[in-house]
């Protein structure tokens, strides 16, 4: 039968190829793939989206990243094989082609091998997943429709773990209404911050309200993934979420040009110039974030007022490369607090550091505090330093693995709250079981809600 | 900008305005500066008189002094601006890529930082061209005397030079800010060096299909410029003649009609076949020389008899010319003309019938008529077009560069 134009455009659309047994194969692949998709609790009408379905498959594998590359590489093969239709050139003899033509053929044999290399990690994972024999490897890679098809069907091939249902959520626990905007703080009314990522919306963080007095040191807590560097980001402006950041009064996030320069961050890396001196580096942060109209003898007065605050005068003329952990971190917290920000984050600035360093820089940021800022750090090792702190924030995932406040109060609060002596007893309890906590972050989660509601 | 302090009450201190995009330029200029002390960026222009040693060392006899020469030397010179270029600027930005974010979230503007980025990147490019030309001058490259834009031709190339190295220094940068890390950008840069080389089309003849992506490399500009300012054209084609020299013992055989040989000695003008025209092919008899041809064959007595006329002439020599001559104007004599006559004879001693310097000049003329580019033909128009192209595509990926950067925060998960 003689396909018309239109025909074989829809058949590329839906099948990426317009031969026969290309067609048959992929109809063969869509009908296995349905049930095992449902298997793996992803609706098996995905299989009949074109490039989605490669998507979909791979997340069943548990291979989510190599499911954005092989999605992205059908789709661009579909929209080569569209060109090449609509060219109506597809050559027999490669000396007759047209040299765009052959530029196009090229692309389309490296997509392909890119795309057979990450449908084998798929299929691996898959394997993997369904604990089935690794010799299965053959069957996927030969003929792929033939193991879809028998795993699909048959009730002896099933999922040793599911794909989580993307729109399902637990029932939400509401972690506390918004709070009032506090005029002399911080007043964090976080709704929801989610990202997007390919097929699916995932949610990072929820119900966050909570406001900070000034001169407060805040520890913030919470286990890998709980959404504390989500939160920072948010509340600094630098990822917007769905939520209302007031500083002092101001809304941060509508007049984020205008506030930037009060909020400091200083991240868990030391991301410096390692081949510029200490005073270079400190003196170029002061040009950036300090006001144009600062005289040069004021900025260079306020640089040698941080070196010494920090105890960096003596490593004055060094390379930054060449100074000992310690020195490096507080150089990074120096160049943002050569800005005299209101707001403070610090994400883990004592990571590498022994106790005694440890405790002294968090002695600066007491300091720093005690001046009527607000300090906001993330440390994995609090007992050691928790008499400086004011508050803690723990922040926990819930069923839906979406970060949560668990509680915000004072540090004795906290302790009698989770009924436990030390900040790192009460990061295990609200830790997931699989990575060797309590999995008490519901519970905990639960009750931070009814408290803040009485 | 203005904006609002916050004091220990939260009230409204002062408004003040910070940094502006120009002012943010000196701000990284100097860190840029302070990087080339101490990150050993310095080693570029060491690396660059190197460099260009090499390469004037082994293209200076023949630069500028031929059509092949020159298109390979053009060539070479090009490589050298795209190579400094390129490795000016490849790790510039991934190195640092953290950096750059955290700096974008404290206030630091995109465009200012890759403004400062153009201007140091063009000092570098500045210094390693005329280093480059520097040195080509102490090796002995020749360079043609009268420019076209300014007083010496030297400085015009110095020009194209330049810009071909700053358009490739700023390629690079954008391929750096692509990169997420220096491994990866290393990865991309043979890619980048080779498509510049193969589709600059100075090295290889290019199909018609490649015209687009010959078009975007700037290569094919370099070597449009230097070759129209070099004066492409109207260089002599030498290897044609070079190979015809090389094979001046080879021994041809075959043959050729008496008509050929006949128009072949028409050509009075030149000195062999002038020599050849005298040669005498039927002697002049005299009745001495008739009485002894007679003896010889046996017949006696003619000696004697005709000794009283014995030094008269009786049959006139004939020279080749004269034969050619007849030949030539004698309609009876078409089907001798066409009579085969087989030769042996080496390919010096057929350019000797028609003259070294003759057939030189011929084979130049019309090889060089050939091998005529329009492109190349030196004028300002030509040479300015190529300029502009280059600045403009340097403006293009100064752009690309910035756009790639301004969503450097969406890599930050």
């Amino acid at each position: 039968m003689e396909r018309t134009n239109e025909m074989k455009f829809v058949l590329i659309a839906l099948f990426g190829s317009t031969g026969r047994f290309s067609i048959l194969f992929t109809v063969l692949f869509i009908i296995g793939l349905w049930p095992l998709l449902k298997k793996s609790g992803v609706p098996g009408w995905w299989a009949l989206i074109p490039c989605a379905r490669e998507y979909m498959f791979a997340r069943c594998a548990g291979r989510e990243p190599e499911g954005r590359v092989t999605s992205v590489t059908s789709f661009v093969l579909c929209l080569l094989a569209f060109v090449m239709q609509f060219v109506s050139v597809r050559p027999a003899w490669i000396e007759n082609v047209s040299g765009a033509v052959l530029s196009l053929l090229i692309l389309e044999l490296a997509l392909q091998i890119i795309l057979f290399i990450y449908r084998i990690r798929v299929y691996s994972g898959l394997i993997e997943v369904y604990g089935t024999r690794r010799r299965w490897i053959w069957p996927w890679i030969l003929c792929h429709w033939f193991p879809a098809l028998i795993w699909g069907f048959s009730k002896k091939y099933q999922p040793t773990w599911k794909v989580e249902d993307m729109h399902r959520e637990l029932a939400a626990i509401a972690s506390g209404s918004s709070v009032e905007v506090l005029r002399d703080g911080l007043t964090v009314n976080l709704r929801v911050r989610a990202v997007r990522e390919f097929f699916q919306k995932k949610i990072l963080l929820r119900d966050v309200h909570l406001s900070i007095p000034l001169g407060h040191m805040v520890l913030l807590l919470g286990g890998s993934g709980a959404g504390k560097t989500v939160f920072l980001n948010a509340v600094s402006g630098y990822e917007k979420a769905d939520a209302s950041v007031m500083l002092g009064g101001e809304d941060l996030y509508r007049h984020y040009k205008k506030l930037q320069y009060q909020v400091g961050y200083a991240p868990q890396h030391d991301t410096m110039r390692g081949k510029d001196t200490v005073y270079g580096t400190l003196l170029d942060a002061a040009k950036l974030r300090l006001p144009k109209d600062t005289y040069a003898a004021d900025r260079k007065a306020r640089v040698d007022k941080v070196m010494d605050i920090f105890g960096l005068t003596p490593s004055r003329t060094h390379m930054v490369e060449k100074l000992s952990g310690g020195q490096r971190k507080r150089v990074s917290i120096a160049m943002e607090f050569v800005s005299n920000p209101s707001l403070f984050f610090l994400d883990e600035p004592d990571s590498g550091l022994d106790g005694i360093m440890a405790r002294e820089l968090m002695g600066q940021l007491r300091h720093i505090a005690d001046q009527g800022k607000i300090v906001l750090v993330i440390t994995h090792t609090p007992d050691r330093v928790i008499d400086l702190f004011d508050d803690v924030i723990v922040l926990a995932k819930d069923g839906n693995r979406v970060g949560r406040l668990a509680y915000y109060g004072s540090v004795d609060g906290a302790r009698s709250f989770f009924g436990r002596e030390s900040m790192e007893e009460i990061v295990e309890c609200v830790n997931p079981v699989e990575v060797g906590g309590k999995g008490l972050a519901e519970e905990f989660i639960a009750k931070y809600a009814e408290v803040r509601h009485d | 900008m203005t904006e609002t302090t916050m004091n220990g009450a939260g009230r409204k201190q002062r408004h003040f305005r910070h940094h502006s995009r120009g002012s943010q330029v000196s701000i990284f200029l100097g860190k840029f500066f302070r990087m080339f002390l101490y990150q050993n960026e310095w080693k570029v222009l060491p690396m660059a008189a190197v460099i260009a040693g090499l390469v004037a060392m082994v293209v200076q006899p023949m630069l500028f002094q031929s059509m092949e020469g020159t298109l390979m030397g053009t060539l070479a010179l090009v490589c050298v601006g795209i190579w400094n270029g390129c490795f000016n600027s490849i790790q510039a930005i991934c190195r640092e890529r953290d950096v750059v974010k955290r700096e974008h979230r404290s206030g630091m503007h995109i465009s200012s930082y890759v403004m400062a980025h153009l201007i140091y990147q063009a000092i570098l490019c500045l210094l390693q061209t005329v280093l480059t030309m520097y040195i080509c001058r102490l090796v002995g490259v020749e360079f043609p005397k009268q420019g076209l834009f300014t007083p010496w031709m030297i400085m015009d190339i110095g020009i194209t030079m330049f810009l071909v190295s700053f358009a490739s220094d700023i390629l690079a940068l954008w391929v750096s800010s692509l990169a997420h890390s220096t491994t990866a950008a290393m990865t991309v840069m043979p890619f980048l060096l080779i498509f510049q080389l193969v589709f600059s089309g100075g090295m290889l003849t290019l199909p018609e299909w490649s015209e687009p992506l010959s078009s975007l490399t700037v290569s094919r500009y370099g070597i449009m410029a230097l070759s129209a300012q070099a004066d492409y054209n109207n260089q002599p084609l030498v290897s044609v003649w070079n190979a015809v020299v090389g094979m001046r013992d080879r021994k041809v055989s075959g043959t050729f009609t008496i008509g050929q040989a006949v128009d072949l000695l028409q050509n009075k003008d030149n000195p062999t076949i002038r020599e050849l025209r005298k040669l005498e092919i039927v002697k002049g008899l005299t009745a001495n020389d008739l009485a002894e041809l007679a003896e010889s064959e046996g017949v006696q007595g003619a000696g004697p008899l005709l000794a009283p006329i014995g030094e008269q002439e009786l049959t006139v020599s004939v020279s080749l010319g004269e034969a050619a001559d007849y030949l030539a104007s004698n309609p009876d004599s078409q089907e001798l003309c066409e009579e085969p006559i087989p030769y042996s004879t080496t390919v010096g001693q057929i350019i000797d019938l028609v003259g070294w310097e003759k057939t030189r000049a011929v084979l130049q003329d019309t090889m060089g008529e050939n091998s005529f580019v329009q492109e190349y033909v030196q004028s300002r128009t030509n040479i300015a077009s190529c300029w502009v192209t280059l600045l403009f595509y340097t403006l293009i990926y100064a752009a690309l560069t910035t756009i790639t950067l301004e969503f450097i925060d969406k890599d930050k998960r």
